[in-house]
Order: structure tokens, then sequence, then C-alpha cells
């Protein structure tokens, strides 16, 4: 069971949101969806929950012999980006008429959110009217909302928004829980060291188009670079001086006397660090293996400078 | 996996609709106070019955004497003014004394004297004019019928050639103007509360979370049933503390037997599915309208919400010329219907397919609003923070589901 997409289309009036994107979520994992604001995420997951339809293209999910156009309702939890729950009732009920809604069984629906309060320590707000728990607390009343009823899909628009580091973590350990009860979760985020712990494999969309797409370590050779050095000067550098030595999608300059510089498995470092002292004097000098975030940052420049070219 | 059906949820949906507007502590209070009004005319009526106050009034023997009535019983006295004054003030021995200026004009000066103002004061006032105006046709030498006859000198009576038209002596009006008040009542509320659920749960953002549950038309049927139960509680409300107010006035204040004649009640089965559709029609009426408005605070589609007024009021202005075109034409137009033709029907006796075909047709115009509100809800939902133009809503409400 793969939700496959195929060459979607998506325009509103006259902003193309979605470009000719193409992807498949795997069943079981914990797939990220990447990109800056206006990348095209949300446009995404609404073609995804069916909310809207591509332009053109197909997304296609096969459940028991039967192709839908969309994750079905019965079998999708969903957190969107505009959220919000009933701020005048209590969580429990707020738990209860979603789970319900989903065909959970009162009491079931009733041990179930007794359990994921219990995990977001929330189990003594159960009786508590949703409008007095902190921002935070009702973040994570609206991620128990949509896997009360345990779907097979889920769908997380942001679910890192609005938590401290702690409950980011413990949003973690959730999803990651969610993956063990054979749920295969979706999610959009920008906190790239939690998707780099939790996601098997990523979309990074930009203006609407995929940029990078597969496991971490795919995406790493996709880009070609596994390391970063970073070289402040005493003096100050310009680009100009940079790309007598270096292509653009290489470097990145910091400010007027730092860059750093990404480095694929294949380059010698030797070689970078001749490049790096015919520049002038160094003051300070790093090195470490890139990142998800700077991924994100590298790809996400070198692509708006396609484009713009 | 969810195993609900459409019709599980609709109806969770109704409930919940219903009870977020629902409160505990004000119903039973409110009714409480029903009770309680009720319960008053009901002892007041029960003491009025076994203990009939009967007041003793005091008459100067020098003066026009007059015969005992149900209410009051009339002594001659010799005893002097102050005397019988005194006997008022401190005695109780009467309720009030009379006293009568000497004058030559045939209308008399009466003095009535009683300890403080009393409610039955007018009553007496009635039976001593009663009985002075027969006393002084007594003195013309008329006969009772020939004062009846200068009481009311001539009997009217309206006859139509449309001999459809009820007599005035039937309750016909009555029924049709109580029915229409009932229905506003009915509207108002689903209208105040439904405008405050759609657009609150926009502004809440809880919208999409409940989209991705069940389908836009399942919500809107859920909001329409949960909004109308509101409307027909608080038709039932407005029923019961009329008839009280009613009761309250005739048995309390008026001193009648409470006779509810005044209504046409075999037209209830008629106005029962009338009210239902009516109420249907306004309340998924505005369900489509509030659907398409992202802000209430900046929405010029708001006034629009009050447009399910105007049948009511269309209806009241026509039923003076219960057969005339305009009520007739709106008996039939399906938006009106439901208004027009409990008036019509109340006023006038029709042909059984007539209020059956009206009914069907306003039966029909449900149906595609409540289809059309739900078309609305799912078409707004995609344009994200964008309000549709009145042009949009009309596309998508012909658009089938």
């Amino acid at each position: 069971m793969e939700l496959l997409v195929n060459n979607i289309q998506k325009h509103y009036a006259k902003v193309t949101a979605i470009k000719d994107l193409s992807f498949k979520v795997k069943q079981g994992e914990i797939f990220a969806l990447l990109g800056p604001n206006g990348a095209g995420k949300s446009s995404l997951v609404r073609m995804l929950t069916g909310f809207t339809s591509p332009d053109s293209g197909e997304i296609s999910l096969t459940i028991d012999g039967e192709k839908h156009a969309s994750i079905p309702s019965y079998t999708l939890g969903y957190l969107p980006e505009d959220r919000g729950l009933y701020p005048e009732k209590t969580v429990s009920k707020n738990l209860l008429y979603f789970a319900q809604l989903n065909g959970v069984n009162k009491n079931v629906a009733i041990e179930q959110a007794k359990y994921w309060l219990e995990r977001f320590d929330l189990l003594d707000r159960f009786d508590a009217q949703l409008k007095t728990l902190s921002k935070g607390n009702q973040q994570k009343v609206q991620l128990i909302t949509a896997v009360i009823h345990q779907p097979k899909w889920v769908i997380l628009d942001e679910p890192f928004s609005g938590l401290d580091p702690i409950n980011q973590e413990k949003v973690v350990t959730f999803l990651s829980e969610l993956k063990a009860k054979g749920m295969t979760v979706i999610l959009s985020a920008h906190q790239m060291a939690m998707v780099e712990k939790l996601a098997d494999r990523m979309l990074l969309m930009n203006l609407g188009e995929t940029v990078l797409y597969g496991t971490l370590e795919e995406i790493q050779q996709q880009v070609g670079s596994t390391t970063q050095l970073t070289a402040q000067f005493c003096q100050n550098i310009t680009n100009d001086q940079l790309e007598q030595q270096f292509s653009k999608a290489e470097y990145c300059l910091i400010d007027n006397k730092t860059f750093s510089l990404n480095l694929s498995a294949q380059q010698s470092i030797n070689d970078a660090l001749s490049k790096i002292t015919a520049l002038g004097d160094l003051t300070a000098l790093h090195s470490k293996a890139i990142d998800l975030h700077q991924l994100y940052l590298n790809a996400i420049a070198n692509h708006g400078a396609l484009i713009n070219e | 996996m969810n195993n609900m059906t459409k019709k599980q949820q609709v109806w969770l949906v109704t409930s919940w609709e219903f009870m977020h507007f629902f409160k505990w502590k004000q119903e039973i209070i409110s009714k409480l106070i029903l009770v309680a009004i009720g319960l008053i005319i009901m002892l007041w009526q029960y003491v009025k019955d076994d203990q009939l106050t009967i007041y003793k009034v005091a008459v100067p023997a020098n003066i026009t004497q007059f015969q005992n009535s149900g209410q009051f019983e009339f002594f001659p006295s010799h005893d002097s003014f102050n005397k019988l004054k005194q006997q008022l003030a401190e005695e109780g021995s009467w309720d009030a004394i009379l006293s009568e200026a000497p004058t030559q004009e045939a209308i008399k000066q009466l003095t009535i004297y009683s300890k403080d103002k009393q409610s039955w004061l007018n009553d007496l006032e009635q039976t001593l004019n009663q009985q002075y105006t027969l006393q002084y046709a007594s003195s013309l030498g008329l006969a009772n019928e020939q004062l009846a006859v200068l009481n009311q000198a001539a009997i009217f009576e309206n006859k139509y050639l449309d001999d459809t038209i009820k007599s005035e002596s039937s309750p016909g009006k009555s029924t049709a103007i109580a029915m229409i008040i009932i229905l506003s009542v009915g509207i108002f509320t689903s209208f105040g509360q439904l405008f405050v659920s759609v657009t609150g749960e926009k502004q809440q953002r809880v919208t999409e979370q409940l989209y991705a549950c069940m389908s836009p038309q399942t919500w809107i049927d859920g909001k329409i049933f949960g909004q109308m139960l509101h409307a027909i509680k608080a038709m039932f409300t407005m029923i019961i503390t009329a008839m009280l107010v009613y009761a309250f006035t005739a048995v309390v204040i008026d001193n009648q037997m409470v006779d509810f004649s005044i209504i046409d009640w075999s037209l209830l089965p008629w106005l029962i599915p009338f009210a239902l559709a009516g109420v249907y029609l306004c309340t998924a009426f505005m369900a489509a309208i509030a659907a398409a408005i992202d802000d209430p605070n900046h929405s010029a589609k708001t006034s629009i919400m009050l447009l399910p007024l105007l049948p009511m009021i269309l209806a009241l202005i026509t039923m003076d010329s219960p057969s005339g075109w305009a009520l007739s034409f709106l008996s039939y137009f399906p938006l009106t219907a439901f208004a027009a033709m409990p008036v019509k029907m109340a006023l006038i006796d029709l042909p059984l397919w007539q209020p059956l075909l009206s009914l069907g047709l306003t039966l029909i115009v449900c149906f595609w609003i409540r289809t059309s509100a739900g078309n609305l809800f799912k078409m707004g939902m995609s344009m994200y923070g964008k309000e549709p133009s009145l042009k949009d809503m009309m596309v998508w409400m012909l658009r089938k589901n």
C-alpha cells in the first residue's frame, strides 16, 4: 500500500502552487515534506487529504483493492496547518467528539484519550476547558485529536510549531510511537533537527517543485556535499575572490570575513585548504559534517539561484 | 478505521450543535418559571372558584338604592355618613361607602369611598353604571328591548361572493398571526445561533479538522438539524409562554375562564409540516450564506442572512386580501410558501391539492438549498481566506454535488 503522486500540478488563479511534482510514500514510514514558506507544502497536503484536487496529474492510494484519489477520510488522521478546536469545551469533550466522528466507540475513545493525555502529561486536564490550557498544551491536544482513532495514515502539518524544545522532543517520541504502531506519517516541518531524527525519507520542495527527494543519505549523494568548512579571515574577502577559487554552488559568504564551503566525498580537503589559504590570513577554520539544516539552506539557495537565472 | 455511517455522523454533529447552545441551568430555571406561572394560574382559578369574595357596600338611605349583584351586596344605612366612614376605616364593616352629590342633571355624580385602591373598584363602577342606566331607562318608560337598541342600533356582518373566505367569527386570522409570530421566533433563534456557530468554527480554525472526518454535506446537515432543534425548542417555549400569559391575563386580571377557541386547532396538522419545512429552509439558507462568510466582522453578506424573515413580513402584509393575487403567488412561490400558505389556509377554505402542492414545492427547494449549502461550504474551504463573490456563490449553488 503506497501513496503514489505522479506529475501533479495545482494553480490558484494566476499562482502556480504545485509544478509537476512526483513522489511516493511507503506504508509505515515517516515521510517529511520540507520547504520554505510558500513552497507548496500545504497545497500538497490539502490534495493528499482530498480537500482539493490536482489540476493535472494523479494521486493514487489503493486500499483493499480499491483505488482512491486521495487518502480517504476513514483511514486519515490530520493535523491541519490552520488548526483549532472548541475552546469553550473541555479537553475530553473535544477529544471524544472527534474520536466518535471517526467511528470510535465512546468507551474506547475515553481509554485512548486518557492514554495519549498521560503520554503528554496532560491527564489531570482531562475535564479542563480547552481555553484554560497553554498554547503548547492545546497543540498537544490537537495532536491527540489527529490520532485518537488510530488511523492508518497520519498527516501532520507543522506538528512542532508553538512547542518548546522539551515538548518538541515529546512530539518526536510521539511520532516514533505512531510509526511503531504501524501508522504511516506524513509531516511538514521547519525543524530540521527533528526531521533528521525522525524521517525515513523526505521531499524538499521550493516554489512548487521537487528540489531533493529520498533518504537523508540519498539526498546527501544528490547534493554531493558531505563536509562543510567554515573559514574566517583577518581581512575582508569578496565574492569575486571566492569565485576565482570555487564554484558558486560550493560556497556561501556568511559575512565580510567569513564564508562556508561544502565539500563532496570526492573532493580533497588538502586542495580546498590550499585554495582557502590563498585567499588570505586565517583566524579560524572549522570543519563539520553537513546536516539536514545546511543541506536545506544550500539546496533552497541553489534552486532559487537557478530559477532566477 | 471509521465505520460510522453518514447518518450517524449527522446525528453526532446535530447533538453536538444542539448541546453547544443548550445551557442546562438556564433551561431548567426558565422552565421552572413557566411551571410556577402555570401553577399560580391553576391555584388562582381554584381559590377564586371556591372563595368568591363578596364586597359589602354601604348606601346611605337618602340616595338611589341598588340591587345586589354577584360580586357586590348593597346595604341601605340610616347611620350618618361620618359614622359609616368610621365603620369603614376602623371596624371593617364595609368595603366601600357610596355618596351621591345632589344635582338637577340626569347624569349622577357619585363618590365611592374605600380604604385604599383596589382592583374590584372598577367592577363596582361598571355595576353601578349599569344599574343607573336601567333606572334612567325605566324613568323614561323605555322597555329593556328599547334600551338594547339604544346600546347597539345595528349589527354588521360581511358577506363575500367568494364563498371560500372564512367567516369573520372564525379564529383564522388570530391563528395566522400567531403562526407567523411563532415562526419568526424560531427563525430568529436559528439565524443568530447558526451564524455564530458556522463563522465561529471558521474563526476557531476547526473546520479543516472536521473536514478530515466527514464530508462538507454531512457537517452542514448536522448544523442545520441541530439549529432546527433549537428553533423548534424556541417555538415550543414561545407557544407555552404565550398560552400562559393569555391564561394569566384571562384568569387573574380579567376574571374569565381560559378559552383557547381563539385558535383554529383544526389547522394544526398543516401548520406543523409547513413550520418545520420553513424552519429547515431558512436554516439551510442561513447555513449556506454563513458557510461563505470568512470574517463576520468584515463581510457584506451578513445582511443577506436577514432575508429569511421576508416571507413572514410579506405574509403579514398580504393577509388582508387572502384570495388576492399577491398572497396566492406567495403561497406557491417555494421560498415564501411556508409562511404564506398557512396564512391563506387560515383565512379561506382551500382544496387539499393546493397546500399539498405548496408543501411539495417547499420541500424540493429545501433539498436544493441544503445541497447548495454543502457545496458552498466545500468551495469556501478551498478558497482559504478569500471570500467568494455572490457570482461565485451562485455558480457553486447551481453545481451538482
